[in-house]
């Protein structure tokens, strides 16, 4: 008998997007607020019954499925994102007729990350993969008017669909070398596919099917168009959270299932890591539209994380995989702020255009006094100040890539550090320095709460991150065995 | 016991206070000073909850201790040292809070002050708090800062901004000597260990570093030709370190400016709690400078002179907190004369030193609150156009007089009566008589006996300038309101009668401190490192030198007198006429002028064009360069990003080969 409590959280998250969807049938548009507070319960219930189940180790379903502290690690990252972007949407969504179907491809494209967390096989990876992107290519068009937020949804379909084709031929040459789709089955099988030249080209195909997700140049370049257009709650889904199933993927299927063939995938890489995170900073510096540089940033963040397969240490998988829960919480923050300055510019002047310009940032901390602020702790923390989550997630990562002898790779990622300061900053000095254009406004409710709770996660990781960084070992020794 | 598990409030629950006032203190009562005394007011009764039980189980002290980081450890250290100092800290800093309520009652920026002077309460409180030195030292540069934000308070006072500016420049020559003594003595541990530092416990946290002292001390380094030991060095730094921030010769420059902030600041900050830290920092690590060769002999030499250099200037200058903040160095340089007769007494010698410390800090809080209440009422500092306070602000002038008294040490010897002042001051004179006894060495003495005698002078010269004879000017004064008098009356009581209530069992409680305790040492064997020859059972001085003190401060009042009082010798004929000695004094040894005119401007400033050089032409240049590149490059790249979907998926295919290409030649390298 299967223990079915332990997926709880899934099977309440589905239960609650499908009776959001009924629920939305029947009532009015104007009472479709009441949609945003049941999926943010949900998510609720969900991030608690993942947590209560942190320390678990199963397989279920034919060893198709696993809970682990990996899975679980991760699942903590994805519900929390979704829960911020949840909260901060009853706002975005109000008054909007599709409320019901923006919060059901919510809470299913959370499914869908699960799932990928959680796959011991390599078909279930690909339908949570699917799952995930079919939902989040929905919520990138979900602004149907738009004709950016269409053209978004659009060229991230497309370019999804070919990456989703690459990563599909990559497991068919797995499959075929090894004769199983099973994770540990292939890890034991996996001496066949290392030894002919076939083991290469499935690592590259598979490299860049989690690569499109995870944006590694040159895989990237759907992200700042895609990130730019979408609906900025949106963005912060995809950049904080969808972004980390192609690294729960990576860890599960390359350096579990394919571990004797790391020299390989090592080096790639340790190229992308390079080109990713120098050409993401480099061009973030020249963005003038604040969403476009975030997105940028994000890029060169996947270029650090990326820096954990390389270095291949505990300590640097420990802090790879911290990198992921403290860049959720960053990252989610940062785009969330980008919304409500976006909410300030339009009920100053409903026609505005640009409303991401970096011009709207000028005093902010004048008129918003709290938003800037959280902002400047999440790009402060981008960068990797302390005492945030960014710093200790950069601190933990670089320390261990110096440990292990490969000091060069340390230094271009150091860096890198000190030029994404440089855009970072400026924001700084757009909110504070520069004299503001407009009177006081304050938050709407719903988005401060949520960029509040962004800010207590980045600062709470920073200042007290022992319980943390144990976790992230104690999902580290999952990949290490 | 459970008011040990509160500790941990006693520094927090202040720097919560400065959050909360600085922040929202705009629409709270008086600007949200309340927030601020209540927090500090649960501090005290906590430090002093702790002190009773401390006072009670002496060993039974309160250590709690949290990695943090690895390197780092936070911890809370109350044994007897601290647990009395965190007493008097608090309950001074509530006392000058309170009265900051009226004193302050028209200044537009409360919050900012209120707000500050918690965050400096928390910081202190750190410093006494701190079981390792490390976090001792972050504390102690958070004090530095706090005393810096708070002299410039009113930043648009040029005076202010300047004076600000050189308190926090001079410390800081004595900031950098404490870090590199804690670098030093870090790195000598490190070899002690072979590089292998012991799992599980924490070498920088002061017991463990006590249980080191032999190796260090057998650790030696040649500086200039002579063999010295490293505890000498590391010790020797750490007192660099209180030099700068309990204004020792020569870093005591920045005191008397330090008065351009409000006088409570003064009260607070640079008279009672602050400039206490670097005494407390000796008295902290006392252990070490036991074993330390003659590192007590400089404590003694610097602090002795400290005291007879400063209250020679404190006699000509007309500015009465001026007055004070000279009196306040030469005090400070007493506590560390104290200390330095460790030499001959040992352990005894932090006793009698914190004993002047926790005295003085009343009295010195008390003459800084009373000249307060004078400025506040009168609405100047010069003491020459004032005159007669005595008739309008009766409590003012009766406190004032008491903690006079104690500042100069009035008592009877023998007896149980005397103001607090005289039992420790009179202690601290003593031993550095017993110091001349035994060594053939009688300058600390001299030191300690003229500068007690000058102390009566100024002090008394204040007291008849300011409150007795005619009014100079029209400043129609008035008593000050009962949010200020009230803490003058408490802080009074206790300059009177402290002293005496307490000194004996003062003594025995710190003795307790490093004598079966949490941070156990040996005196004897340190020592004997140190090569100090220590006395034991001394008592049955002269006569005469037991009533010493109490004669020279009996003189210095009568020599007021009769100049200030009777004007028996017109002064102003004397300060008129060019006389030398008066300029040289009123100039204050011209130290200012070498200070700013040869080492600044010459020294500093040809090193500092050479460096703008350097930094202008050479470094900017290349990062200029740098980052023009990296703009343009970005400029460039962002091109590659067309907007047409094809070309990312011919990127995402190219990627691919390419990614192929690459793995292939490199895996065929290897």
């Amino acid at each position: 008998m299967e223990n079915y409590m332990l997926l709880a959280p899934e099977i309440i998250l589905a239960l609650v997007g499908l009776t959001i969807l009924l629920t939305g049938l029947f009532i009015g548009t104007n009472n479709k607020n009441i949609l945003g507070y049941i999926a943010s319960a949900g998510l609720i219930a969900a991030l608690c019954l993942t947590i209560s189940n942190i320390s678990v180790n199963e397989t279920m379903f034919y060893g198709t499925i696993t809970i682990d502290a990996l899975s679980q690690f991760f699942k903590i990252v994805f519900i929390s994102v979704s829960l911020l972007v949840a909260i901060a949407s009853i706002k975005y969504t109000e008054g909007n007729k599709s409320t019901d179907e923006f919060f059901t491809l919510l809470l299913f494209s959370t499914i869908g990350m699960m799932v990928v967390a959680s796959a011991n096989d390599l078909i279930t990876l690909f339908i949570g993969f699917e799952l995930a992107s079919l939902c989040t290519y929905a919520l990138a068009g979900f602004e149907k008017n738009n004709p950016k937020s269409i053209e978004a949804s659009m060229k991230y379909f497309i370019i999804g669909s070919l990456s989703s084709a690459l990563m599909l031929f990559g497991i068919s040459f797995v499959y075929g070398m090894t004769g199983t789709t099973s994770i540990p089955g292939i890890a034991e099988n996996a001496g066949a596919l290392a030894a002919s030249p076939i083991g290469l080209i499935a690592v590259v195909m598979l490299i860049a099917g989690f690569g499109f997700k995870m944006a590694l140049v040159p895989f990237h370049m759907w992200a700042p168009d895609t990130y730019q257009g979408a609906p900025t709650v949106v963005s912060a889904l995809l950049a904080a959270g969808s972004k980390k199933m192609g690294f729960v993927a990576a860890f599960r299927v390359l350096v579990i299932a394919l571990a004797v063939l790391s020299p390989t995938w090592q080096t790639a890489f340790a190229a992308l890591a390079i080109i990713t995170m120098t050409l993401g900073n480099v061009v973030a510096i020249s963005q003038t539209s604040v969403k476009r540089m975030l997105a940028y940033s994000s890029v060169a963040q996947a270029g650090y994380i990326a820096m954990a397969f390389v270095v291949m240490t505990p300590m640097a998988l420990a802090g790879g995989i911290l990198y992921t829960l403290s860049h959720a919480f960053m990252k989610t923050g940062a785009f969330l702020v980008v919304a409500v300055v976006g909410y300030m510019v339009l009920s100053d002047n409903k026609n505005a255009k640009d409303i991401d310009h970096l011009d709207n940032f000028k005093g902010l901390a004048k008129r918003m006094p709290i938003t800037a602020f959280a902002m400047m702790v999440f790009v402060f923390a981008l960068s990797g100040i302390p005492p945030t989550a960014g710093y200790v997630s950069k601190f933990i990562l670089f320390s261990s890539t110096i440990e292990s002898g490969l000091v060069w790779l340390a230094v271009i990622a150091i860096l890198n550090s000190a030029l994404s300061l440089y855009y970072y900053a400026r924001i700084v000095k757009y909110m504070y320095f520069l004299p503001a254009s407009g009177g006081k406004v304050s938050e709407p409710l719903p988005y401060a709460i949520a960029i509040i709770l962004a800010l207590a996660g980045v600062l709470v990781i920073g200042i007290w991150p022992e319980p943390f960084v144990y976790w992230a070992m104690e999902a580290a020794k999952v990949l290490m065995i | 016991m459970a008011i040990d598990s509160l500790a941990f409030l006693i520094p927090l629950l202040p720097a919560l206070a400065f959050v909360i006032t600085f922040f929202f203190g705009k629409k709270m009562y008086s600007g949200g000073a309340l927030i601020p005394i209540g927090a500090i007011a649960i501090s005290c009764i906590i430090s002093i909850l702790i002190t009773i039980n401390l006072l009670q189980n002496p060993e039974v002290v309160v250590h709690q201790s949290y990695p943090w980081f690895a390197i780092f450890n936070l911890g809370i250290l109350i044994d007897p040292l601290a647990g009395v100092m965190l007493c008097m800290v608090t309950f001074v800093s509530l006392l000058i809070h309170i009265y900051a309520v009226g004193y302050m009652s028209h200044d537009p920026a409360k919050p900012r002050y209120f707000a500050e002077t918690a965050l400096f309460t928390a910081a202190m409180l750190g410093v006494v708090l701190s079981d390792n030195i490390l976090q001792l030292f972050i504390c102690w540069e958070l004090v530095g800062l706090c005393s810096y934000l708070l002299i410039g308070f009113w930043y648009q006072k040029p005076s202010a901004a300047a004076a600000a500016k050189k308190a926090f420049l001079t410390t800081r020559v004595g900031d950098v000597m404490f870090l590199t003594g804690i670098i030093i003595l870090f790195s000598s541990i490190f070899t002690i260990y072979n590089g292998n530092l012991p799992e599980g416990i924490y070498v920088l946290q002061f017991n463990e570093m006590f249980k080191l002292i032999p190796e260090l001390s057998a650790m030696h380094t040649t500086i200039l030709g002579s063999e010295v030991s490293m505890l000498t060095i590391i010790t020797l730094l750490f007192f660099g370190g209180a030099v700068g921030k309990s204004g020792q010769f020569p870093l005591h420059v920045w005191l008397p400016d330090a008065m351009e902030g409000p006088t409570t600041v003064s009260a607070l900050i640079h008279a009672a709690t602050m400039v206490t830290a670097g005494v407390y920092l000796v008295a902290r690590t006392f252990p070490m400078f036991m074993g330390a060769p003659d590192a007590l002999i400089v404590v003694a030499y610097v602090g002795g002179f400290t005291a007879l250099f400063a209250s020679t200037m404190g006699i000509v200058m007309n500015d009465i907190k001026r007055v004070l903040a000279f009196s306040t160095i030469s005090q400070l340089g007493y506590m560390m004369l104290g200390l330095g007769m460790g030499a001959v007494v040992g352990m005894e010698a932090v006793g009698v030193s914190m004993f002047h410390l926790i005295n003085h800090a009343f009295f010195k809080a008390l003459l800084f609150l009373c000249a307060g209440s004078v400025i506040h009422s009168v609405g100047t500092q010069d003491m020459r156009q004032m005159g007669g306070v005595g008739k309008v602000m009766p409590i003012t002038f009766i406190t004032m007089l008491v903690a006079s008294l104690a500042l100069a040490g009035f008592g009877i010897p023998g007896t149980q009566i005397g103001t607090s002042g005289f039992f420790s001051k009179d202690a601290i004179i003593e031993t550095t008589y017993l110091f001349g006894e035994h060594t053939g060495n009688y300058i600390p003495y001299i030191f300690g006996i003229v500068a007690a005698l000058l102390t009566s002078i100024y002090i008394f010269r204040l007291l008849f300038m300011t409150f007795t004879g005619k009014a100079r000017t029209d400043y129609g004064g008035h008593e000050s309101p009962s949010s200020m008098t009230v803490p003058l009356s408490i802080l009074a009581v206790l300059a009177l009668i402290f002293g005496a209530l307490t000194q004996t069992k003062f003594y025995r409680f710190l003795d307790e401190t490093f004598i079966n305790n949490f941070v156990h040492v040996n005196i004897g064997d340190l020592a004997e490192l140190g090569n100090y020859h220590l006395v034991h059972g001394h008592h049955g001085e002269p006569l005469l030198i037991l009533w010493m003190p109490i004669i020279v401060g009996v003189a210095g009042l009568l020599i007021s007198f009769l100049i200030y009082y009777l004007k028996v010798v017109d002064m102003s004929k004397i300060v008129s006429r060019n006389n030398f000695v008066f300029k040289l004094l009123y100039n204050r040894y011209y130290q200012h002028h070498i200070f700013i005119e040869v080492i600044s401007l010459q020294l500093t400033y040809g090193l500092s064009l050479v460096g703008e050089f350097i930094d202008r032409k050479i470094i900017d240049g290349i990062i200029d360069g740098i980052s023009d590149g990296t703009i343009a490059i970005g400029e460039i790249i962002r091109k590659i990003q067309t907007g047409v979907v094809q070309s990312y998926a011919t990127a995402v295919i190219a990627g691919v080969g390419l990614l192929i290409i690459l793995l292939k030649l490199i895996v065929e390298v290897q």
